[in-house]
């Protein structure tokens, strides 16, 4: 079942005095369930692309279908995760996770109870009365996946969560991700520039042409899970990725 | 290390009272023009023990604590519609910055005529003095915030009010507090000039009695008195939130 669809998503970009289209309508079916990871060249839009989805930003042509209705703006079915987490640095950890249930006027109680369950799973427990500096940046990402889920959102936007991890904690949260995704079946799309972490983490992987963008080749990724990123069976997708993605980056530069 | 510190204060403030009673005893002033420390000190106790003193300091600070939270709350709702509405900015903006620059003690005749001799007349003056210092840090800690922090939470379902009592007010207070302590030394100087010119009850009032009946030791006791208050309040009330605040977020 397609639980969202964008339609011919066009969006210009100011760039000093002249127009760049970033996005040259794009098309893209994600149905329930699946993990879409999105690669490109820097700057073809793929941020943005996501911020579209999440309604943070309108497009200039086009439009994105959630469950068969027009986006027009943000909601807590299609819930962001930003690159740098965007946490809330007055607040605990706890109370950030809590956030958007508080927002929705859920009770304290009934709240503490929820985001429990997402501590848990985050393995955040132990930090739940810490303050976000006192965190490292992989923790600060648990907590902004953490956070997201609470909202029980049925689709996840995800910015490139693990761009600034280093190796060790990146691989463990791959693994984690994955395994998150199996038990929540949410919607997931995650942009990255890491081309091996697309091949371990998506049912799909989107490449993204240079600009003006489109969606220049879909492909599908069938192994079990969970997948790790030194398994030799994903060479092969790494390789296919890789030999889509390499013309559009020299055609950027 | 900090002991060390401490006690070099100390050294320095006794070197600085025996170098005042010197001068005092030396005759070059008469003494009724340059009181011994001693004699400032028997002043305070005098006023100390006829409740003058504490009445007049109640009377101050009923006059600062009104007129700061007034100034405090028109501030901070002032500077988020500066920053948040452009047409604000742009025409009330410009009025605050050319406000600001006025000494707040320049209002005292328009209060008198406008409101009199009383206790609104000198918290006029007192919040005219410490809003636009708030209005002002409000808007650029505003303006400052990391645009994340406001799609977050939007996307998190908060909006209107919510969203200003919830993501704006705690992520702009850095910016706020300095601009509370700012508010709070303009309103400090603005109700001690006002009470001085208005003649009315309070610490400013005291001072100018002092004046008038000629006892330059009541007056330099009054001048003690407004010094320590001034530093209480930074080192204790705003030192504290500052430093909490801070530590939440890391910066220190």
């Amino acid at each position: 079942m397609t639980k969202l669809e964008t339609k011919g998503i066009v969006k210009f970009f100011k760039h000093e005095s002249h127009q760049l289209t970033a996005l040259g309508g794009v098309d893209l079916n994600v149905e329930d369930g699946d993990f879409v990871c999105l690669v490109g060249p820097s700057g073809c839009g793929k941020s943005t692309f996501l911020r579209i989805i999440a309604g943070l930003e309108q497009p200039d042509e086009g439009q994105v279908l959630f469950d068969g209705k027009p986006v027009t703006s943000t909601g807590p079915e299609r819930i962001m995760v930003f690159q740098e987490g965007a946490l809330f640095p007055w607040l605990k950890v706890q109370d950030n996770v809590e956030f958007g249930l508080k927002m929705a006027g859920i009770p304290k109680d009934e709240r503490a109870q929820i985001s429990q369950r997402y501590l848990d799973m985050m393995q955040l427990t132990k930090f739940s009365n810490s303050f976000i500096y006192q965190l490292s940046t992989g923790m600060k990402q648990r907590v902004a996946i953490a956070r997201a889920l609470v909202m029980d959102p049925d689709v996840l936007l995800m910015d490139e969560p693990f761009a600034a991890l280093d190796a060790q904690t990146r691989d463990l949260l791959l693994v984690e991700m994955q395994l998150i995704w199996e038990k929540t079946k949410k919607t997931i799309l995650f942009v990255t520039h890491n081309v091996a972490e697309a091949a371990v983490l998506g049912t799909k992987v989107a490449v993204f042409s240079n600009r003006p963008s489109k969606i220049k080749k879909l492909i599908p990724v069938d192994f079990k899970r969970p997948r790790l990123t030194e398994d030799e069976n994903l060479l092969g997708i790494q390789q296919e990725i890789l030999s889509e993605l390499r013309p559009e980056v020299k055609k950027s530069k | 290390m900090k002991k060390n510190i401490l006690v070099k204060k100390i050294m320095f403030y006794i070197i600085l009272v025996i170098i005042w009673q010197a001068i005092s005893m030396s005759d070059i002033w008469p003494n009724n023009i340059f009181p011994s420390p001693y004699e400032v000190g028997e002043d305070l106790a005098y006023m100390i023990a006829d409740g003058s003193l504490f009445f007049g300091i109640g009377t101050t600070l009923m006059r600062l604590i009104i007129g700061l939270a007034i100034a405090i709350a028109g501030g901070v709702t002032l500077g988020i519609f500066m920053a948040k509405i452009e047409t604000v900015n742009q025409t009330i903006g410009s009025l605050v910055l050319g406000l600001q620059s006025i000494p707040s003690i320049a209002w005292v005749p328009l209060a008198l005529l406008w409101v009199g001799p009383y206790d609104g007349g000198i918290i006029f003056v007192t919040v005219i003095g410490a809003m636009f210092a708030v209005t002002i840090n409000t808007y650029t800690g505003v303006k400052n915030i990391d645009p994340h922090y406001v799609e977050a939470a939007r996307n998190m379902g908060a909006k209107g009010t919510q969203l200003i009592a919830n993501v704006l007010i705690p992520a702009a207070f850095p910016y706020m507090i300095s601009g509370f302590k700012q508010g709070w030394a303009f309103a400090w100087r603005g109700v001690i000039g006002a009470e001085l010119l208005f003649s009315f009850l309070g610490v400013g009032f005291l001072l100018n009695v002092g004046r008038q009946i000629h006892d330059v030791s009541q007056v330099i006791a009054i001048m003690f008195v407004i010094m320590l208050i001034g530093m209480a309040v930074d080192g204790f009330i705003f030192k504290k939130i500052e430093n909490k605040v801070m530590s939440r977020w890391g910066l220190r």
